[in-house]
């Protein structure tokens, strides 16, 4: 029998990545478990200004909870970080990982405000480091089938884009309130799902988007945001599209969130939906009626993988998201919501034309 | 106040070899290449331009026999040849001390599968039998949810794999059922395992019908297994089916208090239309069962666990195969607590 294995021990070259905020607490455990289990990456600490919130993260995964950032931030086994607090807290987590030159992942929407945004994009800028936004929709192999055959020709020149990502309203106790507080997250639904869509057309195709209409309301919960919206989009090559982030899947409902993608071009249309990769299941045990169980693969994990080696190499790994690509999705749901406080169409001036 | 703890070690590569480079082994080098840890040393097969594609993709030397794949430095071999070939190159790669992946199935008869199974016994490495239905992604999380409880004990299974005659056998090794056995051994098998593996109880009795087709002597057949904690299960499985069917595969299983079902009609991940007439559709699930297999065998090689597929489990599914072709044989069921393969 060869040899086949070595216990010799050596120094341990895993990216050292600590966790600032776990106010997303169900995408943080998420993040957090993906660099528990990562062959690249360790966890090395977690910091949230909850005690409670920070040691139920840090407790899971066996790691430390630091209730002081700045040494959290400060140690030398940190080289980068994934914030996932309430998004209006964003902006102060990135500024001072930033400032300690570590490479961030930040959660999506990137922020409440395009002046956020833009100070987030400088900061980082300013100091050399990465800023990655959590856009993990894009790791969908079949996403990344969409934009070969945009990329190959196969489509042609692009004319429209129908796009969805509906759900369950974040509600508490699954979820934490301040999803649902305007001041906080920034908006309901339309902030919340939208800015996945918006992010997956100007992935898969490469266009801006131009302008925005958008109808947005709150018939569906009692969630004190909006939870159903449509926003038609028009892209700076003159292509369509149209956008449903709603809150819109009832309960009992077989599935409890969606991403659809349909694209149409001179040459071809493709369709892709990521419902098609689960299992009919009907159990007593677990709920009435019938479920759809996923057994896609775990994006959340490409995307923390791609974050490492991202900062490994130096470079942006194909598919991830910077700092740019969630401000220009930020910039088109903050237009939606204007539009449809206006009732009028709203022009982006990103779009270059 | 951070965790300083290290435990990552340096590995040594796995070094593998490739021995058949048909569809079989395309499929296991593009597993290869996606896992950590392994390196494609060598593709042997005596049709040297197979052999040389095959290792093209793995970035490997092609060869023409598994004598030079051993000469190379083996620590590991996939065995990816004809069916009556298997028992031959499983003891040759035992006695050399590496590990073993051993396409299913075992082998094309139950004497040759005895011998594989008693080469396991001795072997100084790991013996698996490539079941990948049971690494598939959709197949296992349905595992998962059943051996978690959720639908109580199994009562009713089945699944229906179909396609047209594969095309690409070498000198239509499978189209002859002296070599292949036909879909009741080298397709149903899949099934075979599976059922009995979520099950996780043993067949007792099996009755099969076939038809013979314009492709071959019951190149179409249904199957019906008993198990032993009562559960039924129908196998249907066919190469018999137009081309235009395509690869279908469909499952239902049900419990004493639930039900899964899934099909590859609904597994469409995607379709690319083009305006030159011609459609793709989009598998989801790619290459994943492979990889989920051949990352199963080197987890087990790395941690010095127990072969994740056993010969003998290889040889219990055979026998089914092998008792419902003789169940076709003579029109009856077949007691497969008594039965004993000739």
């Amino acid at each position: 029998m060869n040899a086949l294995s070595s216990d010799v021990p050596v120094v341990d070259d895993r990216l050292g990545v600590a966790v600032l905020g776990v106010a997303h607490i169900p995408h943080a455990m998420s993040y957090a478990r993906c660099l528990t289990n990562s062959s690249t990456a360790r966890l090395v600490g977690v910091y949230d200004e909850s005690v409670e919130l920070g040691r139920r993260v840090a407790d899971r995964f066996g790691a430390v909870f630091q209730p002081d950032l700045d040494s959290l931030i400060s140690s030398a086994d940190v080289q980068a970080v994934v914030v996932c607090s309430a998004t209006i807290n964003h902006r102060p987590l990135v500024a001072a990982a930033a400032a300690r030159g570590l490479h961030v992942l930040c959660e999506k929407p990137i922020a409440t405000s395009v002046e956020d945004a833009e100070a987030m994009i400088a900061i980082c800028a300013e100091h050399g480091v990465q800023l990655h936004t959590a856009f993990v929709t894009r790791f969908y192999p079949l996403v990344a089938r969409v934009r070969a055959a945009v990329q190959d020709g196969s489509l042609g020149e692009l004319l429209g884009m129908v796009g969805g990502n509906r759900g369950r309203p974040p509600l508490p106790p699954q979820y934490p309130d301040w999803i649902t507080n305007q001041s906080e997250s920034g908006g309901g639904a339309l902030m919340d799902h939208s800015v996945h869509v918006t992010d997956i057309m100007r992935h898969i195709s490469g266009l801006e988007v131009a302008s925005v209409t958008a109808e947005v309301d709150s018939l569906f919960w009692e969630s004190g945001v909006d939870d159903m919206a449509l926003m038609s989009l028009t892209f700076d090559n003159g292509a369509i599209g149209s956008v449903d982030p709603s809150w819109s899947v009832p309960a009992g409902n077989a599935w409890d969130y969606d991403f659809y993608l349909r694209v149409i071009g001179t040459k071809g249309s493709v369709s892709i939906n990521d419902l098609a990769e689960s299992l009919q299941l009907v159990s007593s045990a677990v709920a009435p009626g019938m479920r759809l169980v996923p057994f896609g693969v775990d994006i959340d994990a490409l995307m923390v993988d791609a974050f490492v080696a991202s900062v490994r190499s130096g470079e942006f790994v194909s598919p991830c998201a910077d700092g740019i690509d969630g401000l220009r999705a930020l910039e088109t749901a903050l237009a939606g919501y204007e539009s449809s406080s206006r009732s009028a169409t709203v022009a982006l001036p990103s779009a270059g034309t | 106040m951070v965790n300083t703890t290290s435990s990552s070690s340096i590995l040594q590569p796995i070094r593998v070899g490739i021995v058949g480079a048909g569809y079989i082994a395309n499929a296991h080098v593009g597993a290869y290449v996606e896992t950590p840890g392994v390196t494609v040393v060598g593709v042997a097969d005596p049709v040297v331009a197979k052999a040389e594609r095959v290792a093209r993709r793995g970035g490997a030397v092609a060869m023409t026999s598994i004598d030079e794949l051993l000469d190379a430095g083996i620590d590991l071999i996939s065995i990816c040849t004809p069916s009556p070939t298997h028992p031959d190159l499983v003891e040759q790669a035992v006695v050399a001390g590496i590990h073993v992946l051993c396409e299913k199935p075992v082998a094309r008869t139950y004497a040759d599968a005895l011998r594989i199974v008693d080469a396991a016994r001795v072997a100084p490495g790991i013996v698996m039998i490539g079941h990948v239905s049971r690494f598939e992604p959709d197949h296992r999380r349905a595992q998962q949810i059943i051996a978690a409880g959720r639908l109580g004990e199994l009562r009713m299974m089945s699944q229906t794999i179909t396609s047209s005659m594969p095309g690409w056998s070498q000198d239509g090794w499978l189209s002859d059922p002296s070599q292949s056995g036909g879909p009741l051994v080298d397709l149903a098998i899949h099934s075979f395992d599976y059922l009995a593996w979520v099950n996780q109880s043993e067949p007792v009795r099996v009755h099969a019908v076939a038809s013979d087709t314009a492709v071959g002597p019951a190149t179409y057949a249904l199957a019906t297994v008993r198990y032993a904690n009562g559960a039924l299960g129908l196998v249907e499985t066919s190469w018999a089916h137009p081309t235009s069917h395509g690869f279908k595969v469909s499952t239902e299983l049900v419990g004493a208090d639930g039900r899964i079902n899934w099909d590859y009609d609904g597994l469409i991940g995607g379709v690319l239309n083009t305006d030159d007439g011609n459609s793709v559709r989009f598998d989801p699930l790619g290459n994943r069962g492979f990889v989920a297999e051949i990352g199963a065998m080197v987890e087990a090689i790395r941690t010095g666990s127990p072969s994740p597929v056993t010969a003998s489990e290889g040889l219990s599914a055979l026998k089914t195969s092998l008792a419902a072709l003789e169940s076709v044989r003579t029109r009856q069921p077949v007691d497969l607590t008594t039965w004993s393969p000739s």
